[in-house]
């Protein structure tokens, strides 16, 4: 699905990813974890081009992104995302943040993306907020409907940049509660996250990033119960 | 004292000319120095060079000289190179338009400046292209904050075109000029000439509260 090869990114002199490279399957659910600064945003955001990498390649269903001539805008079609910050369209209701995109980029009627984003708003409980402005919702609530608004463009793949971090503690769970839902329905997934009960329930593999570097993969009960690296084990000793 | 309202009765409906001409020339030229400012506004942020330079000297060059020397410049100095013909209504409303245009592209600059980059980044993510995520999300946005600098410009713009009485220009300024050169009547016409302003003015001040509490929400 998604195929990662020798990625590195740069800032000037700082190297901020060390030739990355790995693959991640149709239907798979990666969580990436690492600490502040390790890189695993910048990892996430090259993966839709919000960066531009500096060197290496990213292949997308065969089409490979890095490439001048790809279609960036069509391509992020289909590929989600959602911030830690929410970025809702504040002058927009609930339900014309979800409904924006698809009618002027799928052409789809409002009445269709109107449909489906009730669908969406069912499926991420909050069937009734649809005339709400985002400033009237809570973080929790904003959170969701941004999940709502990214699932309208029927992505293939969806990204996840912390999605839980600015929450207050209590509305961690609805919205984890939303991604494990989709990671059941077989959706595929990419999430860097601190949380890692989730991670460890969740994940299909856990990547451990630190220095720019990919430090340590694998499947979550065995890089969390028994981590090979010296690093990943400073780390988790920390936060677990 | 009657005799002060005969003079202000026989000034009045000339004086109003005048101030119909204020008005004209300073709506028209807001709204061509809106578009200005929209354009120049992107050339500044662009990421070529041949785009940003030539803006960037266009803003400096109009906020670091006088207006009077633009419109004088305008009406008889590029005519004189250039070879052509500018009616004094024509070089009027280009100077005012580009001088008012300036400011605007630096307004239009830090609304969209002062629009978080995350909804930039939102737009972009659902496959919207630069230009669509500008309209459809961060203009409108930005926008919204720009209404009181904008109505603050249409002020500007009023109180500088008084400044093209120098090139005969029969707007308010001008004509109260006219009047008092033949009735002496120097105090009594410029007072009329001064409140005329102050209420044109004041009255687009009280517009913009009303539509600053309809539109701007926080």
């Amino acid at each position: 699905m998604i195929e990662v090869k020798n990625l590195t990114k740069s800032y000037g002199e700082i190297n901020v990813l060390k030739e990355i490279s790995t693959t991640i399957a149709p239907q798979e659910v990666v969580c990436i974890i690492g600490s502040s600064g390790s890189g695993k945003s910048t990892f996430l955001r090259c993966l839709n081009l919000l960066e531009e990498p500096t060197g290496g390649e990213i292949i997308v269903e065969d089409k490979n992104i890095t490439d001048k001539n790809t279609n960036i805008n069509k391509l992020r079609q289909q590929m989600g995302m959602v911030f830690q910050q929410f970025n809702l369209f504040p002058q927009k209701t609930v339900m014309e943040n979800i409904t924006l995109a698809p009618v002027k980029l799928k052409k789809k009627t409002k009445k269709q993306a109107k449909v489906m984003a009730l669908e969406l708003l069912k499926k991420v409980g909050l069937s009734d907020k649809a005339d709400a402005y985002p400033a009237n919702l809570s973080g929790g609530q904003q959170q969701r409907v941004a999940i709502a608004r990214a699932l309208a463009m029927e992505p293939h793949v969806m990204l996840f940049d912390e999605p839980t971090s600015a929450l207050d503690p209590e509305m961690v769970g609805e919205v984890l509660r939303v991604m494990k839902q989709l990671a059941k329905e077989g959706m595929t997934m990419v999430i860097v996250t601190h949380e890692m009960g989730f991670a460890r329930e969740v994940a299909d593999r856990v990547i451990y990033i630190d220095g720019g570097r990919i430090i340590e993969e694998g499947k979550p009960q065995d890089l969390f119960s028994n981590p090979s690296h010296e690093r990943t084990k400073a780390f988790l000793s920390k936060i677990l | 004292m009657g005799a002060t309202v005969d003079v202000i009765k026989e000034a009045f409906p000339y004086l109003l000319q005048g101030l119909y001409m204020t008005i004209v020339i300073s709506v028209v030229s807001i709204i061509i120095s809106l578009v200005i400012g929209l354009i120049a506004c992107f050339m500044r942020m662009s990421k070529y060079a041949i785009l940003r330079y030539p803006a960037a000297i266009y803003v400096n060059l109009i906020r670091g000289t006088p207006i009077l020397i633009q419109i004088l410049f305008i009406y008889f100095g590029a005519p004189s190179v250039l070879d052509i013909q500018l009616s004094a209504f024509t070089a009027g409303l280009i100077a005012i338009s580009l001088n008012i245009g300036a400011y605007n592209t630096e307004i239009f600059r830090g609304g969209i400046e002062s629009i978080s980059k995350g909804q930039m980044e939102a737009g972009r993510s659902l496959g919207f292209t630069y230009a669509q995520t500008m309209g459809y999300i961060v203009l409108p946005q930005a926008v919204r904050r720009m209404i009181p600098s904008f109505v603050n410009q249409l002020t500007h713009a009023i109180k500088d075109t008084s400044m093209l009485s120098v090139i005969g220009i029969a707007e308010l300024t001008m004509v109260g000029q006219s009047i008092y050169a033949m009735n002496f009547k120097s105090f009594e016409i410029l007072s009329m000439v001064a409140i005329m302003y102050f209420v044109t003015i004041y009255t687009v001040s009280l517009i913009s509260t009303r539509l600053e509490r309809r539109f701007v929400i926080s």
